[in-house]
């Protein structure tokens, strides 16, 4: 046993500086469009281009919907004009249901259970909360845990476009959780149904099942994003104003 | 044997009742079978000539289905399609389940989601569809159903009730989930038990059925790329491989030589990477805290690697028709490859530092064992397979971009326990950074993308995916959509063998067989 | 005529009465008399009992028979503890009687079950209040007959008569053996007279002393319930009706334990240590065998038929330690651990009859008695469910109820053996005692698989699903029983000043001395309590309920020496006040606190998500035993009868089947051997007769020869 704890002393801190710092290692996030000014000529290529639709043509140039990115880089790829894309990972918007009234209280800033429902997810997001109870971002250290009971739980964290199948079992985790609760969507997937729904046997995302509370596009979100979603929902990091 | 000799063998067996086609360019051996020697010939194919079964494909034509049963060898022996044809107003067909157990799933499937029946298979029903969310009748899968349109009037059967195989005075079922664990995927299992061992295990599936194949229907290639780098994003790249195998071998494209081996470089780091995954999850299982953080930070590395070369973690929006979407960097790539020769070696010492530890072993030893010949009867594929003496690789068997010229090593344990199922991912592991370094080492400049002229056809595409053989069926119609995709995953054949390492096992035993097991729910359900 | 007969004149005419009531008028009015009569012959042997306690009356010689002796009718304070309780039981028995026996008189007699019933009242009743051994035995052959009679009441099924037979063929051999015993004695006083016979036996032999207990404790014992001579017990408790068990259990188990007492620490005072080891250690292991088959038992009745010979065993190991501390010359311990006995005797009376009256009625409410079929009766049958919740906390030993008081004494008093001088029975009382905690922990288990499976959960059988409540007859039956138990828990000190006029005329101690010291100011003997040993305990609030309670105090202590001034203490009444308090309070500040300022929302219970989680999905009755089968495998060994895997096609699994079966490990180990060696001579003696005259004649002959022989050689 001894050879683990020399181990585990030789690794060192692994963990992120955030969110007290940034966090600037390459390949932490796979960046976000965010649209902005674009050669009026090329947007209509641009929109075709997109598989499910997520940008369209405003005043200011080209509007991007991240509720409806899935990363195929189409926009950026084989295009004269690259869209504008971000990097970072402070992504968390509101979600269309946000109720001042329905908060967390300031006792959940700092201790939070967290409990995930797959609800159709293709498991890359699953993948990158899996990551946030690993080393490298150590979600503990904020207080915030996973719990696989809903009566434990004050974040409901969905994943996947909302099947047919797991409709009942999500609707139930909801209703099993005790009062203050929270919904947070992670995934494109969960916003708009991605490339998945909504059809016969999925929806559009959570919204059309639960009131969301907060949002995370992304597909996946990266760790840091999710990370930032949750802190969101405690109420310790302001949230983008939505769309 | 080679094609020609399969075809000649076939054909003197069934005189009458078989006919056969022959392409010796491609190695295909399309046999066109009447329903009442299906069965034999696939027996005779399956069990006798050593064949792996790699799935079944139905397609609704307009006059009549026609199911395909697809069994393949190595180069030599090729591919033997085998084709059965019925009247679209009926849709009955002899089983092969007591000859090709393998196929006991695919017909399953096809009976619920195409209304078929399989005479002689002894369990059909509730399978995709659940009984109690659907009634009987719901056919998605036909070309007259919608897949936009929710469907308006659903009568479940709300009397149903989980079937029971354990008879014992006192026995009853302890259900887990869909909803159970702090991160695992939604899937339903039942334990039965007296009170103290589970006698048995029965998993219920498909809570994340969402229809991939259908919705692949009528629309066109770049928007059904996405649905198959999608609905399984662990292993993204992998999937993707096999749809753009497909369509190119449709179009008859040759992909230059700079984009396969990118791609076996891509392809390979993505295995280093899931494996790493697979070992944490093991630690994870068997509570190792220290074990688990050390692969963790390995996964987590690679993931990072995988995001600075490429721009996305999960290697998304990478793979294309004819070659990569965009060109790597060398340099880049080289820096990749240093920092996977750091964190190879590292899964190196983490797996000698486990080998070490008895309590560690104590509990993957002997625990959810899969004899070899169970392995080959339900035809088992990928590092589960390997573990249980049953070495099978498509990129040895049936090499597709760059492998044919790589000297490939697969490795094989015997036991097909937890701890032979570790042994080989580790193996693997050390064996994709070998063939990273072979890629690199061969690439030179050129082109990355040869250009796609779409045209009428259907082919099967093949790709080694981390977790298993995964097979893509691809049919183009005349304006260049989609007319049928099927996808026969690695894990949809592993999780058949499910039942195989659940017997008779102490109940915390049962996420230490969950973890070696390794298979992917959303790859399944599909 | 003296208040002694008079109450006993009582007893035989609502006896005799019942009798011809119960056959003259037409049997469906046999329910109602039998339970009104019987509610009053209850209440007349209370009467017996308490005017028997009162004051020991005169022996009363009421019959001589020629050659034989008198017949003598004596009530000493052993005789009325045991009258009180077999009043108790048959008045709570008698209520039940009303309602649960009009479905068994669709298809048997009324009048024989009035008759019977009466019959064994009167029967019990005359052998606690016999002198001699004639009427005491002619008394327990008419109470053995009877209850068998009972017991297969419902003939007409095959294992109810071969339940009865084995029952009636032990009881007579244990009545043989017990006989032969006290005719020892008796030919030992030369009189057949109890009174004689006790004045006679401090001459008695060490062997002889050692062959009396052993024959009376395995002939009492086969109705006691003791190992290696119960085997009986589980199946006649099984088969018997409903109505009746109860008073089985509840009265005539005592009668087994009352034998046993009253020879061997009345009768015949001990003088070795060996004859109370040997109790002790067949105490022990009757309780442990009896709790494990208990626990791994899905059967209601059959389980609780296993409890009583685990209790048994309990009051046994008490009494097999009280013999050994007056043979070791302590009679002040000799005096608790009988005490403590009786205590416990008491308890498993009211707890177990308070049980089998809640089984009674949950089988003809909910249709079965299989645990693995019940379950959800909490919703369907509210207060059943509440009323056995008072027995099953009792019988697991849970305070502030009658059995934590009984158990936790009992346990206290084993660990005095440190007071003895012999390592050797220093080490036995150790190995008995950890045997008995491993019995206290094991029917926690028992109990807990009782009321959880039984009660709680969803109903698992159509049958539990429509369950209706209890007749209110059988409630109030219950009620009873519940209340007596916890007045006998929360008010200890009274019960003990109660047995303590049993207990202090055999042992020649005072156990309620040694056990309540007088806290209180005003009782007797407050005075001599050191003045600092007092102003502790009342500090610890020892004297609360000064003033209100009568008595010496409410505290029970067992005081030592200086040295160890406590050697173990107790305030059940203090702890029942302040759980009592706790709960209201916790109930108090939800109710009243936080219902108020949050919406209180019922939900289903969590599933994991499932659509309908469905009864075989949760736990049954033998799974939640399965770990206790599987540990104590050595005990239960099982066979396997059946371990098949039906598959089609080789590879599509149907069905896998299994299904085990085990012999009692008494039957394995006792019974099967003794009835293969018998049956062995009888086969072996059987070739004799094979009816040849010829050789007839000759055995004849040689006999005769051997007795002219054996003749002349003298």
């Amino acid at each position: 046993m001894s050879q683990w704890i020399r181990a585990g002393l030789r690794t060192g801190i692994k963990t992120t500086a955030y969110p007290a710092a940034p966090e600037t290692a390459p390949g932490v996030s796979p960046g976000l469009p965010v649209g902005g000014p674009h050669p009026r000529d090329e947007i209509a290529g641009l929109i075709a281009r997109c598989p499910t639709g997520a940008i369209s043509a405003g005043d200011a140039g080209a509007v991007v919907d991240a509720r409806r990115c899935v990363h195929s880089y189409r926009c950026r790829r084989g295009v004269a004009t690259p869209l504008e894309w971000a990097q970072g990972y402070e992504w968390a918007i509101r979600g269309p249901t946000d109720d001042p009234r329905r908060r967390l209280g300031p006792a959940f800033r700092r201790s939070a259970h967290v409990i995930v429902v797959d609800a159709g997810d293709c498991g890359a997001c699953l993948n990158e909360v899996k990551q946030l109870a690993g080393p490298y971002y150590n979600m503990h250290r904020l207080g915030l845990f996973l719990t696989p009971t809903p009566r434990h739980a004050d974040v409901l964290l969905v994943v996947g476009p909302v099947t047919d199948h797991m409709r009942v079992a999500l609707l139930k985790t909801w209703e099993a959780m005790p009062t203050p609760k929270r919904v947070l969507a992670v995934g494109t997937c969960a916003l708009s149904g991605g490339v998945f729904g909504p059809s016969f046997v999925a929806e559009g995302g959570v919204a059309s099942v639960l009131p969301v509370d907060v949002e995370v596009p992304g597909q996946p979100p990266p760790p840091l994003a999710i990370l930032h979603g949750l802190l969101t929902a405690v109420g310790r990091a302001p949230a983008g104003v939505g769309r | 044997m080679t094609s020609a000799e399969l075809h000649a063998r076939i054909a003197e067996r069934w005189p009458g009742l078989v006919h056969c086609r022959t392409d010796a360019a491609t190695s295909l051996c399309e046999v066109t079978a009447s329903p009442g020697v299906l069965a034999d010939l696939c027996g005779l194919l399956f069990l006798d000539w050593g064949l792996a079964f790699a799935g079944m494909i139905v397609e609704e034509g307009t006059t009549q289905w026609e199911l395909r049963y697809v069994f393949h060898g190595d180069r030599r022996t090729g591919w033997v399609h085998v084709l059965v044809h019925g009247p679209v107003t009926e849709g009955t067909f002899p089983s092969i389940v007591r000859t090709v157990h393998a196929a006991d799933w695919h017909e399953r499937e096809a009976e619920d989601l195409f209304g078929l029946v399989f005479e002689g298979h002894p369990s059909l029903g509730d399978f995709v569809l659940h009984d109690d969310a659907w009634q009987e009748g719901v056919e998605p899968m036909r070309r007259a159903f919608s897949a936009r349109t929710p469907m308006s009037e659903r009568r479940p059967n709300t009397d149903w009730r989980p079937p029971r195989i354990v008879q014992a005075p006192g026995a009853f079922a302890m259900p887990i989930g869909p909803v159970f664990a702090g991160q695992h995927e939604s899937v339903h299992f039942l334990l039965e038990t007296v009170g103290e061992d589970v006698i048995h295990a029965i998993p219920r599936l498909f809570y994340k059925y969402r229809a991939v194949e259908k919705l692949a229907e009528q629309r066109p290639i770049d928007h059904v790329l996405p649905l198959a780098e999608r609905f399984a994003a662990t292993t993204a790249f992998a999937h993707a491989l096999g749809f753009c195998h497909a369509v190119e071998t449709i179009a008859g494209a040759e992909v230059p030589d700079r984009a396969r081996l990118l791609r076996v470089f891509l392809a390979e780091l993505e295995r280093l990477r899931h494996h790493a995954g697979a070992i944490a999850a093991i630690c994870e299982s068997t509570a190792l805290g220290v074990a688990a953080s050390q692969a963790s930070i390995l996964e987590e590395e690679l993931l990072r690697v995988s995001g600075a070369l490429t721009g996305h973690r999960y290697l998304f929006g990478l793979a294309v028709p004819g070659g990569l979407a965009t060109d790597l960097d060398d340099g880049g790539c080289r820096d990749a490859l240093g920092r996977c020769r750091d964190t190879s070696a590292r899964l190196d010492r983490l797996e000698h530092m486990l080998q070490t530890s008895s309590s560690f072993l104590d509990r993957l030893e002997e625990v959810g064992p899969i004899t070899d010949r169970d392995a080959w009867v339900f035809g088992l594929v990928g590092p589960i397979a390997r573990a249980s003496a049953l070495p099978r690789d498509l990129r040895v068997l049936q090499p597709y971009d760059a492998y044919e010229h790589l000297a490939v090593r697969v490795p094989s344990e015997r036991e097909g326990d937890g701890y032979a199922r570790l042994r080989v991912l580790f193996a693997e592991a050390r064996e994709s950074l070998r063939l990273m370094e072979q890629a690199l080492a061969a690439v030179a400049a050129g082109a990355v993308a040869a250009p796609i002229r779409v045209r009428p056809g259907a082919a099967l595409g093949w790709v080694e995916a981390p977790r298993g053989a995964a097979f893509h069926w691809v049919r183009l119609a005349d304006d260049g959509v989609v007319a049928r995709y099927r996808i026969v995953p690695p894990s949809f054949v592993n999780w058949h063998g499910f039942s195989l390492g659940v017997e008779n096992f102490a109940f915390q035993d049962f996420p230490i067989i969950l973890a070696t097991l390794d298979l992917s729910v959303a790859e399944n359900d599909r | 005529m003296s208040a002694f007969t008079a109450w006993l004149a009582a007893v035989g005419t609502l006896c005799g009465a019942g009798i011809v009531l119960g056959i003259a008028l037409p049997a469906r009015h046999a329910p109602r008399v039998i339970a009104l009569l019987g509610m009053l012959a209850g209440l007349a042997t209370l009467g017996l009992g308490a005017h028997a306690l009162g004051g020991a009356p005169a022996a009363t010689a009421i019959w001589t028979i020629p050659a034989v002796g008198d017949v003598v009718l004596h009530a000493d304070a052993l005789s009325a503890l045991f009258l009180l309780v077999t009043g108790v039981v048959i008045f709570a028995v008698s209520i039940f009687i009303a309602t649960s026996l009009p479905p068994i008189l669709r298809t048997y007699s009324g009048h024989a079950f009035a008759g019977l019933y009466f019959g064994l009242v009167a029967s019990v009743v005359w052998i606690l209040v016999a002198g001699d051994v004639f009427s005491f035995f002619v008394a327990w052959e008419v109470m053995s007959i009877v209850s068998y009679l009972l017991v297969l009441f419902e003939h007409e099924q095959e294992e109810n008569r071969r339940a009865g037979y084995l029952m009636l063929a032990m009881s007579e051999a244990g009545a043989l053996a017990a006989l032969l015993g006290l005719l020892l004695l008796a030919a030992h006083a030369g009189s057949q007279d109890f009174a004689r016979m006790r004045a006679a036996a401090p001459t008695l032999d060490g062997d002889v002393r050692l062959a009396i207990l052993l024959l009376t404790l395995f002939g009492f014992g086969v109705k006691a319930g003791l190992v290696p001579v119960n085997a009986w017990l589980p199946r006649a408790y099984t088969a018997a009706p409903a109505p009746f068990v109860p008073v089985l259990a509840g009265a005539t188990l005592n009668l087994g334990l009352y034998g046993i007492f009253r020879v061997n620490a009345d009768l015949v005072s001990p003088t070795s240590v060996l004859p109370g080891v040997v109790t002790l250690v067949v105490g022990t292991l009757s309780a442990l065998l009896g709790i494990l088959y208990a626990t791994t038992d899905g059967d209601l009745k059959t389980l609780l038929a296993h409890s009583s010979i685990e209790n048994a065993g309990i009051i046994t190991a008490g009494f097999g330690a009280g013999l050994v501390f007056a043979a070791a010359g302590r009679p002040v311990l000799s005096s608790i651990a009988f005490l403590v006995a009786l205590y416990h005797l008491v308890n498993h009376a009211l707890f177990k009859t308070l049980l089998f009256v809640s089984a009674g009625a949950v089988e003809q409410r909910a249709g079965t008695r299989d645990l693995d079929r019940l379950g959800g009766l909490v919703r369907r049958m509210p207060w059943t469910a509440l009323v056995t919740l008072v027995g099953v906390l009792s019988i697991a030993a849970m305070p502030p109820f009658n059995g934590f008081v009984s158990e936790w004494l009992t346990l206290q008093t084993l660990l005095r053996s440190a007071e003895l001088t012999s390592v050797g029975v220093k080490v036995i009382f150790a190995l008995c005692g950890a045997g008995l905690a491993l019995t206290a922990a094991l029917a926690v288990t028992c109990f807990a698989k009782v009321f959880a499976m039984g009660f709680l959960g969803m109903a698992r059988s159509a049958e539990a699903d429509e369950a209706r409540e209890a007749h209110p007859s059988a409630i109030a039956s219950m009620t009873l029983l519940g209340l007596l138990c916890v007045v006998l828990g929360m008010l200890p000190t009274y019960v003990i000043g109660l047995l303590d006029v049993a207990v202090a005329p055999i042992a020649r101690a005072s156990a309620a001395a040694a056990l309540v010291p007088p806290f209180f100011a005003g009782s007797a003997g407050h005075d001599t309590l050191p003045s600092t040993f007092l102003g502790e305990f009342h500090d610890l609030g020892a004297q609360v309920g000064e003033g209100l309670a009568p008595g010496p105090g409410l505290v029970i202590l067992h005081r030592g020496g200086a040295a160890n001034p406590v050697v173990f203490a107790a305030a059940p009444t203090y702890l029942g006040l302040v759980l009592a308090a706790l709960l209201l309070a916790v109930l108090g500040v939800v109710a009243g606190v936080l219902a108020r300022r949050r919406a209180v929302v019922r939900r289903e219970c969590w599933d994991g998500g499932i659509r309908r989680l469905l009864p075989e999905m949760t736990y049954t009755a033998t799974g939640f035993a399965n770990p206790v089968r599987v540990i104590f495998h050595a005990v239960f060994r099982p066979t396997i009868v059946e371990d098949t895997r039906t598959t089609v096609a080789e590879h599509f699994r149907t069905a896998i089947r299994r299904e085990t079966v085990a012999a009692h490990i008494v039957d394995r180990l006792v019974v099967e051997p003794g009835r293969a060696l018998t049956t062995g001579i009888a086969y072996q003696l059987a070739r004799m007769h094979h009816g040849r005259l010829n050789a007839y004649v000759a055995y004849v002959l040689l006999s005769l020869v051997i007795v002219i022989a054996v003749f002349a050689w003298r």
